[in-house]
């Protein structure tokens, strides 16, 4: 009875967060349309006005509508992030498969690469990209892969070797079916699952750490908005415009707990053996 | 100009002063505190305590309250004595300076004639590579006529001399000659001994300065006897930190938030028209600003007043000139048509340029987030009205100054803050020789006037050069001229004492500070 | 004896392993840094900088040496402990020396966020897995969910202008060293261990609950319970137990994170720690300090993740 009632709750909060995630997903791709603002155009008769019916979220310091910049923002944001993250998916779960299927100096070389990014504080590895490569949307991009690609990697190794001796991947060896053809079609199956959680998981915290490194001045380049970047303006007169700041940090958050609720639904529904390993 | 600076100072000292006496009744509970926390915001570092080798506004700011130099400006912003009696011209080369007698160094060592000349000889000297170098070389002798009188000759009439020895961004104050030789240079930028009343204590990188009371400073020995310098690398916790109560003192404030500050009851705002210039850093060398005629468009093509609202929140004025309007003598300088923002004549004068609508350009931007904003509105409004386009590129400030010392920028956000004299704005920046010209900017014209004006004593003469050399800098644009901001310091109203100025000043009040 | 001869070479083994990737990370961030942009001797000098300043400069530091030898000769020193000296922003002030009076700070915040985070999740973990499907658990699972979606920088502004400045509850800015004042730094680290604290604390919630129930409904736990030992025995010994490895490895997984958050949040709140002194020596070009610190980084990550092994490995002695 329990179990059951969890299994719901678990659905209800992952479709809970599904709505989130595709409410904001939608405004992020529809932001162009939603708005009748310009995200870079300034307007200097109404610098920092409060909310009100023209501009909901009010406005910041060149006079620009903070629910359009933010609408923007959140495309470069999430375009960072989940470019970030998928080039982390694929690099890492490639060479974690291959890890796992040629094992010896190959899997030796690739874990022990993997030990090495995994072994720097995540913040302090992105701040030092963007001081090494330059601040820039594309950096942000590198240092969040770069992130990613040992979880990523590690992940799909440890799925791979436990979906190795399954019976039908052994029958599928024994028949003499081609290595492409295996990790394709029976192994990547098997384990996507938890790859897309871990996803998921990713673009939020993608999110986190673009808005964190354009916080200290370091991201994405201006005029463009992102997240970060207009929290950044919006700290320097919280005082007398508290509204930037708050609201959009607001925004951001909905954006990661969208994200949290689905990756935490789509686990839930899994496979349990599967969970734990996460 | 000037008239607003000294109604404005005179305006905080009447406020000052109501403040501290409607806080008397709760003298007494801040007494037993006796560490003044003073903090300085907005920088994380400082690399030197020695004047010879200081670059940096943060470090002077310590400086001012460890060191005298031989000159200071008093609260009219006139030339006083400070480690110097008197001084007077002995003939238009020649500066005789007669110096306090009894004065002690921190290490206990006596103040005398020798410790001018070493001081102003090692900034001189080409191996120190001292930033301040330029200020020192026209001086050709520092003559020692007996312990307590000293000539500086010039080889020619040096008309900044008096306020290249001020105790401000110069770097001529005073060390003790023996302290440095037995100490040895890198020793002594880290303890420096001059003859202030504080002495550096502690110096921790990257987090801050402990000064200590020098009970024999010939100034006297200072109300509170230990100072505590954190350095608050955000410039928006030194506002949290001082609400907070966790220091007295900053040595500024974010510009969106002073007119909320002001309106508090626990912290009083100082602010003036401060000593400073924002201006746009333009590669004379490279298009797209190789071109007098594009360079003239584009100062037409953006609002001056626009910037000072939105990215000063109002707190300081359009400047037409990189000299602040402190420095204009003569009054302000005529409005100008280069300087105005006119769309038509900027549309006008950009198609006698050699370029064209569509014309790309980079514009580096560093720093807090107010740099920013400047450099995206200019930019912004720029292509908007000439339509070129131009494009923002934030990098950290290292970066940028690498780029522009290898000559491969095209325009950048640049500011300098607390410099007193015209020669260290004009000359500096225009001079072709000049240290801050970063533009590649060589004009003989312009080299003929700052010579006359580095030469020339009478203080009326020398600003109508610089007046001419200002209008020649509209016409040829080389920089573009933007703003002025305010200087302030906030500071809690149960402390007296903080005199301010235009300068930026900051170390040099701590001695007069006092609970009540 | 047997068994501890062989536990003896595995941990020698992963101890050889640690060693090997410091070496790794101390080369990568070493040349990273030197093909990048920006310059030390702009940074040491002034803009103002003659050409003879900064050749003096890069001679006195030997940059100009061959980058396989200056790498030769940084890691001969450090492998000794010495560090060599801050070449810009501590200039000539020893490294290690910088370290040491800074790594305490963080080493401080980051055990403080880190026992938040796990007397926070072990708390909630273990009554939302208990209370399975009622109220407690919706709440405790919303709190977490809610806790992983503030980034730290953000969530420290709300607690400075809430706790700090609007309550007046706890210090606004500042840091007592735990050195000079150990009540002193738990109080003045509170806002900021609490601000990194939050979404880490979150995440364990999250994995213990997880793991808690699904050992709750595990054989054993049921054959336990058949055998009549009463629930709080059960729960201890058997689920607890159990539930305690995914929960440790996610602690060791979040680490990086964890030292990573010090970074923003010492900024903010003034810390004094290895981040900020990071962050500015990097803005600098401070080369060996950014090295040194980078490498105790990532040592601070390794030692943990090694750390987090052999508990585990103690937990459960089958993964030995």
């Amino acid at each position: 009875m329990r179990g059951r009632l969890a299994a719901a709750l678990a659905n209800k909060l992952a479709l809970f967060g599904g709505l989130i995630t595709s409410l904001v997903a939608l405004g992020v791709l529809a932001g162009p349309w939603l708005s009748p603002y310009s995200p870079t155009d300034a307007d200097f008769l109404a610098l920092l006005a409060p909310p009100s019916p023209a501009h909901p979220l009010g406005t910041d310091s060149f006079g620009r509508d903070v629910l359009t910049r933010i609408l923007y923002g959140a495309r470069v944001s999430f375009a960072v992030s989940v470019s970030g993250v998928l080039a982390a998916a694929l690099i890492g779960t490639a060479a974690g498969l291959g890890a796992a299927w040629l094992g010896g100096l190959w899997s030796a070389i690739v874990m022990r690469v993997c030990d090495l990014l995994f072994s720097f504080p995540s913040f302090v590895l992105a701040l030092f990209m963007m001081v090494v490569l330059g601040y820039g949307v594309a950096n942000i991009a590198v240092a969040i892969a770069l992130i990613y690609i040992p979880i990523f990697a590690r992940l799909s190794r440890n799925m791979a070797l436990l979906v190795r001796d399954e019976p039908y991947v052994q029958a599928a060896i024994l028949i003499g079916q081609p290595t492409r053809s295996i990790l394709m079609r029976e192994i990547l199956p098997n384990i996507a699952a938890p790859l897309f959680v871990q996803i998921a998981l990713g673009v939020a915290f993608g999110i986190v750490i673009e808005a964190g490194l354009s916080f200290l001045g370091m991201g994405v380049q201006p005029p463009a908005p992102s997240l970060g970047a207009i929290m950044a303006d919006g700290r320097e007169y919280f005082s007398r415009a508290p509204w930037v700041l708050t609201l959009t940090g607001l925004a951001v958050s909905l954006a990661l707990l969208g994200l949290n609720l689905l990756s935490d639904g789509i686990r839930d529904v899994m496979d349990p053996k599967l969970r734990a390993k996460l | 100009m000037t008239h607003h600076l000294v109604s404005r100072r005179l305006m905080m000292q009447l406020t000052g002063g109501a403040a501290g006496a409607s806080i008397l009744p709760f003298g007494g509970a801040r007494a037993q505190a006796q560490t003044l926390r003073a903090g300085i915001a907005g920088f994380g570092v400082i690399n030197t305590l020695d004047p010879m080798k200081a670059s940096l506004i943060p470090e002077y700011y310590i400086m001012y309250g460890v060191f005298n130099a031989l000159l200071k400006f008093n609260s009219k912003m006139e030339i006083v004595g400070d480690l110097a009696e008197s001084y007077k011209t002995i003939d238009d080369k020649t500066l005789e300076l007669k110096l306090r007698r009894g004065v002690k160094f921190q290490d206990g060592g006596d103040f005398t004639a020798d410790d001018v000349k070493f001081s102003i000889e090692r900034v001189a000297d080409e191996k120190n590579a001292s930033p301040n170098r330029s200020k020192v070389t026209p001086i050709s002798e520092v003559k020692i006529i007996d312990p307590h009188t000293v000539r500086i000759m010039t080889k020619d009439p040096y008309g900044p001399l008096l306020n290249y020895l001020t105790n401000t961004r110069t770097g001529t104050q005073i060390v003790s000659r023996a302290a440095v030789t037995s100490m040895g240079q890198e020793a002594f930028a880290r303890r420096p001994v001059g003859t202030g009343r504080y002495m550096v204590k502690d110096w921790k990188a990257n987090e801050g300065v402990e000064l200590t009371g020098f009970a024999g400073a010939f100034e006297g020995a200072p109300r509170f006897m230990s100072v505590n310098c954190p350095l608050i690398a955000e410039e928006s916790s030194g506002m949290t930190a001082i609400l907070g109560n966790q220091i007295d003192l900053t040595s500024t404030a974010p510009f969106a938030d002073v007119p909320t500050l002001e309106k508090r009851t626990d912290i009083r705002v100082l602010k003036q028209a401060g000593l400073n210039t924002r201006y746009i850093a333009l590669n004379n060398k490279r298009a797209p600003f190789d071109d007098v005629h594009f360079r003239r468009a584009v100062s037409m093509a953006f609002d001056r007043d626009v910037l000072v609202k939105a990215v000063l929140f109002g707190e300081g004025v359009a400047s037409p000139s990189i000299l602040p309007p402190a420095h204009w003598l003569d009054g302000a300088l005529a409005a100008n048509p280069a300087v105005k923002f006119d769309p038509a004549a900027a549309r006008a004068e950009f198609a006698k340029s050699k370029y064209k609508a569509g014309q790309e350009g980079v514009m580096l931007v560093w720093g807090s987030n107010w740099w920013r904003r400047f450099g995206e509105i200019f930019v912004g409004q720029v292509n908007q009205v000439l339509g070129v386009k131009l494009t923002i590129q934030a990098m950290d400030f290292n970066a940028a100054l690498a780029r522009t010392r290898a000559g491969d920028y095209d325009a950048m956000v640049m500011g300098w803050l607390g410099l007193v004299d015209p020669d260290e704005y004009i000359g500096e920046m225009l001079g072709s020789k000049g240290f801050r010209n970063i533009h590649h900017y060589a004009s003989e014209k312009m080299d003929g006037l700052l010579a006359r004006a580095r030469t020339e004593i009478d203080p009326k003469k020398r600003t109508a050069i610089y007046r001419e050399a200002e209008t020649l800098a509209l016409e040829e644009m080389p920089v573009l001229p933007c703003f002025t901001s305010n200087v302030h310091n906030l500071i809690r109203s149960n402390l007296t004492g903080f005199e301010q100025f235009a300068y930026a000043n900051f170390g040099d009040q701590f001695g007069n500070m006092k609970p009540g | 004896m047997g068994a501890f001869a062989s536990g003896l070479t595995r941990t020698a083994q992963r101890f050889g392993g640690v060693v090997l990737i410091a070496l790794l990370g101390a080369a990568a961030v070493f040349f990273a840094l030197r093909a990048g942009q920006g310059d030390p001797a702009l940074a040491a000098l002034g803009d103002q900088a003659t050409p003879e300043a900064v050749a003096a400069f890069r001679a006195r530091w030997r940059l100009d040496d061959p980058l396989a030898l200056q790498f030769g000769r940084w890691l001969a020193g450090a492998a000794t402990g010495d560090f060599g000296a801050s070449m810009v922003i501590a200039s000539g002030e020893p490294i290690a020396q910088l370290i040491a009076s800074r790594l305490p700070n963080t080493l401080f915040i980051g055990a403080y966020a880190l026992a938040l985070a796990i007397s926070i999740s072990l708390t909630a973990g273990v009554v939302a897995a208990l209370r399975h499907g009622r109220f407690v658990d919706g709440a405790a699972t919303s709190a977490a969910v809610l806790g992983i979606s503030m980034p730290d920088f953000w969530l420290s502004y709300v607690l400075i202008y809430a706790l700090a400045l609007g309550l007046g509850l706890f210090p606004s800015y500042g840091f007592t060293a735990p050195s000079a004042s150990f009540a002193g730094a738990l109080y003045s680290g509170f806002l900021p261990a609490l601000a990194i604290a939050a979404p880490m604390a979150a995440a364990f919630t999250r994995m213990l609950r997880t793991a808690l129930l699904e050992t709750l409904h595990r054989d054993h736990v049921r054959v336990a319970r058949s055998l009549g030992h009463g629930e709080r025995f059960v729960f201890v010994h058997h689920v607890f137990r159990n539930a305690l490895i995914p929960y440790v490895t996610v602690i060791g997984l979040q680490v990086r994170y964890l030292l990573g958050g010090t970074v923003v949040v010492e900024r903010i709140f003034g810390v004094n720690g290895l981040g900020s002194l990071m962050v500015d020596a990097a803005f600098a070009r401070d080369y060996p300090l950014v090295q040194a610190c980078a490498l105790v980084f990532l040592v601070c990550v390794l030692i943990v993740n090694f750390a987090v092994d052999l508990v585990c490995a103690q937990l459960d002695p089958r993964r030995a």
